[in-house]
Parts: C-alpha cells; sequence; structure tokens
C-alpha cells in the first residue's frame, strides 16, 4: 500500500490544488457524465464490468498514482487518453470510480 | 513507420502485377457468385453472396451429431472479441482479428502464415463497439482485409505478402472513423463500410478496384448542402450526421446490386437534429462498379434510440402472394422484420420479430414506422421505457436463411431500457463522442434469466415457428445447413447444433472462451467440417455487465469440427 509514497503524494498534491473548492458530489456526478462518454464502451455502463476488460471497480484508494499512469499513457489496448482529457476530467472519474469501488 | 516495406509505389506495382497473374485461375467473380452451391470452399462473407449462411451439404445430420468433435483449434494470441467470418479456400481457413491475418492448414489447424497489422494506440478511443475485425474477402489469389486505422490491405493468398495496403481517402482516426468490418468483393469491385456514427462522423460506403486497390467511388450517407436529403437536417446538424455503414452487406449478381445496412445518426440524443435525419438507419441498393444509389429504404427516421439499419440484408425468392419474387430480408435492429423488392426496395412486409413499443406497425404504403407516444416524448426529452434497448432487437449478429424450410434463424437480443435525452449536446465535433454520453438510459428486463431468444421466424408474418430462451442475448451468428441443423455459438462458450424444425438441442461443445462468432461449413475428400471462433468481447460483452458473463475467461481460437472417425 505505501510503496511508492513519493508517487501518491504528488498525484493527490496536484488533484487537491486544482479542485479543493470543488463540491464532491458535483465532481462525482461530472466524473459519471465523463466516464459514460469515454470510457462506458469498454468498461462497462455504470462501470458494471462482466471483468473481460479490466474492473475499474477494483481500484484500490491507494492507486490514485496507477491510475493517472494507465489513464494518460494507455496500456495494451487501453488508450491513452493524454491530450483528450483535462487533469479536473480525470480527477473527477477517479472520483466517480472511488464512490463506486468494491473497496471504499 | 509500420509497413514501410510495402509502400513503395514502383515496388508495389511490380508485387500486385504478379501476384495477379499467379493468382487469376483462383476465385474468380464467377466463383464468388456461386460460392453457395460450391460447398469445397468458403469465399464470400455470410457463406455466398446472398448472406443466406446456408450450406446444401448433409453429411452431418440429426443422427450423427452427436459425434461431432473438436479437429484441432488455433490460438489467435489474443485476449478480444472473435467476430470474423472464417474463409475457407487452397486447403486453407483464413481468418482475422483487430490486429492479424492468419492462414492456417484446414485439415491440420497447423499455423501456414500470420500478418501482423501495428495501429497507433489513439485509434482505440474512437471504437464503440469492440476492439474486433469481422474478416476478410477473398478475390483472385488474394486476402482482402480492413484496418481499425482505415486501411484495406491486400495479402497473398499462399504467402501473406502484402501485395496493396492502401488507406481510406481524407479521413482519419481524428474525425472519428474506424474500419471493423469485412470487405465484399462484388464484381470485381472491393465494397467497404466504415464506423464511427458514436463519433460524428459522415457516414460512407466506398469501392476499391479488388485486384490493385484503386479507389473507385464514394456513397455517401449524409447529404451535403444542395443535394437531396439534406433538408431532412436541422440546422448544420448534418455536419457530424453519423449514418456509418459498419456490417457487411450483401450483393446479387443478377440484379447487380449491393445491398447494404446504413448506421444511425449522430449524435443519439435526437433533439438537435429535427426531420428524418436522411440516410440514416436505411438500406441501400447500389452498383458494385460505381457507387451509384439504385434505391434506399428509410427503417427509422429521425432516431432517438441507435437503432442501426446495419443487419446483412438476405437475398433471397420467396412466395410473396403465391408468386415467387426476389427480396431482401433484414431483422432489424429496430424490432421489425422488413421485407423488400430487391429490384426496387418496395416494401412488401414489416412486422415486429420480438418486444417493441417505440412504433405499432408500419404503414404499408409510405413505409413508415406507426409511431407511438413514448417514441413522442423520448423526442420531446421526457423519461421514458422503450423496447428494444439500443443495443436492439439484433445487432450486428447475422441471421440464417434455409430455403429448404423457409424460415430465418435469429438470434433475437430482449432488453429494454428507460431513455431520456436532456439538452441536446453543444460543440458537437468530427471524433469527438456522440454517442453514450448524450443520453441518459438504464436496463430493463423482462425476467434476468432470459436476455435472449434464438428464433425461427417467418418472414412474411415476423411470427416465431420456435423459440429458445437463453440466459445472455447470442451474439454470435446463425448457420442453417440442408440437414436442418441450425448452428450458433453461446455468450458462455456453448457451440451448438439445434433441430432446424424444433429448437431442440441437439448438440452442444464447450470452447474455452464466449462466443461470439460465425460459424460456417465446408467439405474436403469427403467429409463435412464445421468451423467457428470462440473468443468473449464485442459490445455486449464489454458495454452490459451482464452478471452472467462475470469470469468468462477471454481469449479467441479457432475450432473445426467434425465427424468423430472410428
Ligand atoms: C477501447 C477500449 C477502452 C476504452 C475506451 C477505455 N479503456 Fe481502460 N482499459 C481497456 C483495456 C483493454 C484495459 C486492460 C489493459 C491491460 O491490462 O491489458 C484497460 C485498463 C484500464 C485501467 C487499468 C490499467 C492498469 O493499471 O492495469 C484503467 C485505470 C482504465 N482502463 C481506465 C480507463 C478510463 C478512465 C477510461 C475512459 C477515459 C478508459 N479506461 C477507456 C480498454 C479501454
Amino acid at each position: 500500500m505505501k510503496i511508492f509514497p513519493a508517487l501518491t503524494s504528488l498525484a493527490l498534491g496536484a488533484f487537491i490544488s486544482t479542485s479543493a473548492a470543488a463540491d464532491d458530489a458535483a465532481m462525482i456526478e461530472a466524473g459519471a457524465e465523463t466516464f459514460s462518454t469515454y470510457c462506458a464502451t469498454c468498461h462497462g455502463n455504470n462501470l458494471e464490468s462482466s471483468g473481460q476488460t479490466f474492473d475499474l471497480r477494483k481500484l484500490r484508494a491507494s492507486e490514485r498514482g496507477r491510475f493517472q499512469n494507465s489513464v494518460t499513457k494507455g496500456k495494451n489496448q487501453m488508450p491513452p487518453w493524454q491530450g483528450v482529457l483535462s487533469e479536473d476530467e480525470i480527477e473527477s472519474v477517479w472520483r466517480y470510480i472511488r464512490a463506486n469501488a468494491y473497496e471504499k | 513507420m509500420k509497413r514501410s516495406s510495402f509502400t513503395a509505389p514502383l515496388y508495389l506495382a511490380g508485387v500486385f502485377t504478379l501476384a495477379g497473374i499467379a493468382g487469376a485461375a483462383a476465385q474468380t467473380t464467377a466463383d464468388l457468385n456461386k460460392d453457395q452451391n460450391t460447398p469445397g470452399d468458403v469465399l464470400v462473407y455470410g457463406m455466398g453472396p446472398h448472406g443466406q449462411r446456408y450450406s446444401p451439404l448433409t453429411r452431418i445430420n440429426k443422427d450423427n451429431v452427436k459425434r461431432l468433435v473438436p479437429k484441432w483449434s488455433y490460438s489467435m494470441s489474443d485476449s478480444n472479441g472473435a467476430e470474423a467470418f472464417p474463409l475457407v479456400a487452397n486447403g486453407m481457413i483464413y481468418t482475422t482479428n483487430h490486429i492479424s491475418t492468419v492462414a492456417v492448414d484446414a485439415l491440420t489447424g497447423k499455423q501456414v502464415w500470420k500478418v501482423t497489422h501495428d495501429y497507433p494506440p489513439e485509434i482505440l478511443r474512437i471504437v464503440c463497439c469492440g476492439i474486433v475485425n469481422r474478416g476478410a474477402a477473398i478475390y483472385e489469389g488474394k486476402i482482402i482485409r480492413s484496418t481499425l486505422d482505415n486501411h484495406l490491405i491486400a495479402m497473398d493468398a499462399k504467402t501473406g505478402k502484402v501485395v496493396w495496403n492502401v488507406q481510406s481517402p481524407g479521413i482519419s482516426a481524428e474525425t472519428g472513423y474506424s474500419m471493423t468490418g469485412a470487405p465484399l468483393v462484388a464484381d470485381g469491385v472491393a465494397v467497404v463500410g466504415v464506423a464511427g456514427a458514436e463519433f460524428g462522423i459522415r457516414g460512407f460506403l466506398e469501392g476499391f478496384d479488388a485486384a490493385t486497390g484503386k479507389h473507385l467511388w464514394r456513397q455517401y450517407t449524409v447529404p451535403a448542402a444542395g443535394e437531396p436529403g439534406h433538408e431532412t437536417w436541422a440546422g448544420d446538424s448534418f455536419k457530424v450526421g453519423g449514418g456509418s455503414s459498419w456490417v457487411t452487406g450483401s450483393y446479387d449478381p443478377e440484379l447487380d446490386l449491393v445491398f447494404w445496412g446504413i448506421g444511425n445518426p449522430a449524435p443519439w440524443n435526437p433533439r438537435g437534429r429535427k426531420g428524418d435525419n436522411l440516410f440514416t438507419n436505411s438500406v441501400f441498393a447500389v452498383r458494385p462498379k460505381t457507387g451509384e444509389r439504385v434505391w434506399y429504404y428509410q427503417t427509422s427516421p429521425e432516431d432517438p434510440f441507435d437503432y442501426d439499419a446495419v443487419q446483412t440484408p438476405v437475398v433471397a425468392t420467396i412466395k410473396v402472394e403465391n408468386k415467387p419474387r426476389k427480396v431482401v430480408m433484414q431483422a432489424n435492429r429496430n424490432g421489425f422484420l422488413y421485407v423488400l423488392d430487391a429490384a426496387n426496395g418496395k416494401l412488401l412486409a414489416a412486422n415486429a420479430y420480438d418486444k417493441m413499443n417505440w412504433a405499432d406497425g408500419v404503414d404499408m404504403k409510405t413505409g413508415r414506422p406507426n409511431t407511438t407516444e413514448s417514441f413522442k416524448k423520448a423526442l420531446a426529452g421526457e423519461n421514458v421505457t422503450i423496447w428494444p434497448s439500443v443495443t436492439g432487437s439484433t445487432n450486428w449478429q447475422h441471421m440464417a436463411y434455409s430455403p429448404k424450410n423457409g424460415n430465418l434463424f435469429i438470434n433475437v437480443i430482449h432488453v429494454g431500457m428507460t431513455y431520456q435525452a436532456p439538452e441536446p449536446p453543444k460543440n458537437l465535433a468530427m471524433g469527438k463522442p456522440t454517442g453514450n454520453g448524450t443520453v441518459k438510459r438504464t436496463t430493463v428486463y423482462d425476467d434476468p434469466n432470459v436476455l435472449g431468444f434464438l428464433k425461427a421466424v417467418d418472414p412474411m408474418t415476423g411470427k416465431a415457428k420456435w423459440s429458445v430462451p437463453y440466459k445472455s442475448p447470442n451474439f454470435s451468428s446463425t448457420m442453417v445447413t440442408a440437414s436442418d441443423l441450425v448452428f450458433t455459438g453461446v455468450m458462455t462458450g456453448e457451440f451448438q447444433a439445434l433441430d432446424a424444425k424444433t429448437g431442440k438441442l441437439l448438440w452442444s461443445f464447450q470452447t474455452p472462451s464466449g462466443i461470439v462468432g460465425q460459424p460456417i461449413t465446408w467439405e474436403k475428400d469427403g467429409k463435412q467440417y464445421v468451423t467457428i471462433m470462440s473468443g468473449i468481447g464485442g459490445v455486449y460483452a464489454m458495454r452490459s455487465g451482464d452478471p452472467n458473463l462475470v469470469n468468462v475467461p477471454t481469449g479467441a481460437s479457432l475450432w473445426t469440427f467434425g465427424l468423430f472417425d472410428k
């Protein structure tokens, strides 16, 4: 869990400074919309995945760095989203995923 | 850069001239046209240009089908959906996925060649419905396929060597276009469609010279300013109008017409594009040499529900008012089974073949659906419950038609939805998402344990002679033989044979992944074989979250079955 403390706090620091003022519910709602627009076709309507593509609800609170990395750079058949999604949008999707995660 | 070794024009010209001569004896237009009657090979998508998926073979029959066993299987080394239609020629089976084309020995399953087609990862941002490819065409010794990044590539059928590689002119992933469908070669022209109505494309159908790859024509599905039909789009809405053509069509050599289904308007949210939105959700009949549109028939005007008319129109001569008539039949996503005169597109029948509430029949004079209150409320932005869902009563999975028993064999999706179109989206642009995110919906079931049926349907009435329920809808295509066997695959991996007369399950084999593929049958040295790909993926598996599919393993493979030799 605490394997990459530097990376995690860096990522956390980045989003707290850009969105500390944002209302969390509004952020989750915005994340749901971004997810539905860009991610649902591969990761399932409303995050409901039958697991053939990575089930995003498996992501744990400590994996913000992993999330940032995969979403911006891509991985195998996961396309890179750098330049398409803003940092705020990525953060909102993260909050939406976390709000629906298996492990809160 | 990728494919660099085959891009020098001089070298390319030299190669295709030689290959053209070497392969000229095989898979001619005449061979392709009579494919359905030559079961020693499978040369055309749909098991013949009419797309009937019917085989005259009878060696495997109701009495011995229990002895059907795997002869070999071949790994595609991939975990995405295996939706391709395999071809059989030269003693080899050819198949594809999103990234490779392979040839394997038809009797042993040993790989003969494999070509990999790398593509830029960004293209996957605009893939709406699975990271897939639905197969290749074969013509005069060449295997021809499309790629996600809009290339059409011809390979020497014997060696896999790339003979030509062309890009669809002027389009790109940045503007939302991709290709997943199998080309259809008709009269020497490789007809190809595009995907991207979920990303604001202006759709079209186009033709390439199947010998050289030369681009011959393009027929747009959304009319530009000044063209007929343009007035059916409010304001500038036509600019991102959609109208893809992502599922392969059929061909009638006698009429010299290619029949092709056209996809949904973009965005899904209809409120900013008032009007019929021609020529989205239509069946086209075009001349293969020129692309001239001889007739069209629109199935769902001003569509809020992603009711693509992309199902392959199946050509057959059937009895209409007691007279034989050449028709095209389409089990449309919107829930109606259409029968149209193949020569002129005249509507002959349109009947519901599963539950629907957006329309109450079709006006036989105008050909327009009699839309219900629910439909009108949906257009007005109200929250409504609609059958079928955006996935449709069918999706891309193909039906089969038996000229012997007169029925269509349709894998039906039995799922509804709540639906609401909020304020229409602003800032639409080609290449930006125009699908899922533009409406709000949830899934509705009658019975959570029955989300699909395999039905034997009478074309003229839409009535089912028999109907077999499935826990998840089948996204496999069907195939029917003269021995009255229907073959299909199940999302949880079973490959099945059913009695075409009764629907009784006669045989089932558990493949290692879910099946979303297309069964074919062929013969060699007096023995009949059945071939299909296994490998879950595609739109339903990725998007639905169907609990019945949790933990169904991924992994694409190609399978061939034959009767057990004592
Ligand atoms: C074209 C299909 C596709 C789309 C669209 C897509 N993904 Fe993915 N995603 C995948 C696939 C496939 C994987 C599994 C990658 C692997 O491990 O091979 C994946 C994996 C992931 C992972 C886990 C990667 C890891 O660290 O193992 C995250 C996080 C993710 N996706 C987030 C997103 C988000 C957020 C979006 C929308 C902005 C999105 N994806 C859109 C296909 C897609």
